[in-house]
């Protein structure tokens, strides 16, 4: 994969790099009010409550509600990208 | 198919199924089970870096390009992809805290603390949409390569 090779000791570690520092900002976020509000309010888990689901599904219902989150904002957005470019059109025309 | 590795776009192509694929099953913690969750999100870094890597010169001429006079969509899509990355970062990093078989293998532990359980889940949930969204930006690109991959003549 000559295109990955080319260089990547240096991206991967600039890549890293800023990772880490950005990391480290959102850490900070532990020193929030709004973190401490959350740790006093506390936080349960809605999958943890309905467990009673048979156990195949336990396997497929994950990957149906992922592909639900991804394809339905994406033809939205399809959608959305479709009107801009006819209006576009429009204008021009 | 068999040159994809001397071409970029190919390369692309592929490394990004490969992105989505282990994003879609370190996503689903309830189908792997926490602990493998866990090593296999530690595992996607890889792939999430070849990513940013094989889109090394886009990002770099990204910003520049924020203020010049491009159109909406690309402006749009360059915002977006940072938002993303952030957010990628968001659920690394809350995972890494909420983490109950990774760091305690590494010997490392620390107070789970409820803010950060639900910072993961949230962002979690949140950057799939976004992902949508990506995907609807590069439309014309995912279609065109996928017909050239599955051609033979490629």
């Amino acid at each position: 994969m000559k295109h990955l090779a080319y260089r990547w000791k240096s991206r991967f570690v600039i890549i890293l790099v800023v990772s880490i520092i950005i990391s480290a900002l959102l850490i900070l976020l532990d020193l929030t009010e709004w973190a401490t509000q959350i740790n006093e309010q506390g936080f349960t888990h809605e999958a943890e409550k309905g467990k009673n689901i048979p156990s195949a599904l336990m396997y497929i219902l994950p990957f149906i509600k992922e592909i639900i989150l991804i394809c339905v904002p994406m033809f939205l957005s399809l959608l959305v990208i479709k009107a801009f470019s006819i209006i576009k059109k429009k204008k021009k025309g | 198919m068999s040159n994809w590795k001397e071409n970029l776009q190919k390369t692309r192509y592929v490394m990004d199924v490969v992105l989505l694929v282990s994003f879609m099953i370190v996503s689903a913690p309830q189908a792997t089970g926490i602990m493998l969750h866990e090593w296999l999100s530690l595992l996607f870094i890889v792939p999430f870096a070849i990513h940013l890597m094989l889109h090394w010169d886009w990002i770099k001429k990204s910003y520049g390009q924020l203020f010049l006079k491009s159109p909406a969509k690309e402006r749009f899509n360059i915002v977006w992809d940072f938002i993303i990355y952030i957010m990628m970062l968001v659920v690394f990093v809350s995972g890494f805290l909420v983490s109950v078989a990774l760091l305690p293998a590494f010997n490392v532990n620390i107070q789970i603390q409820d803010f950060w359980s639900k910072i993961h889940h949230d962002s979690a949930t949140l950057i799939m949409p976004m992902i949508g969204v990506h995907l609807a930006l590069h439309w014309d690109w995912i279609i065109t390569f996928t017909k050239k991959m599955i051609s033979k003549r490629g």
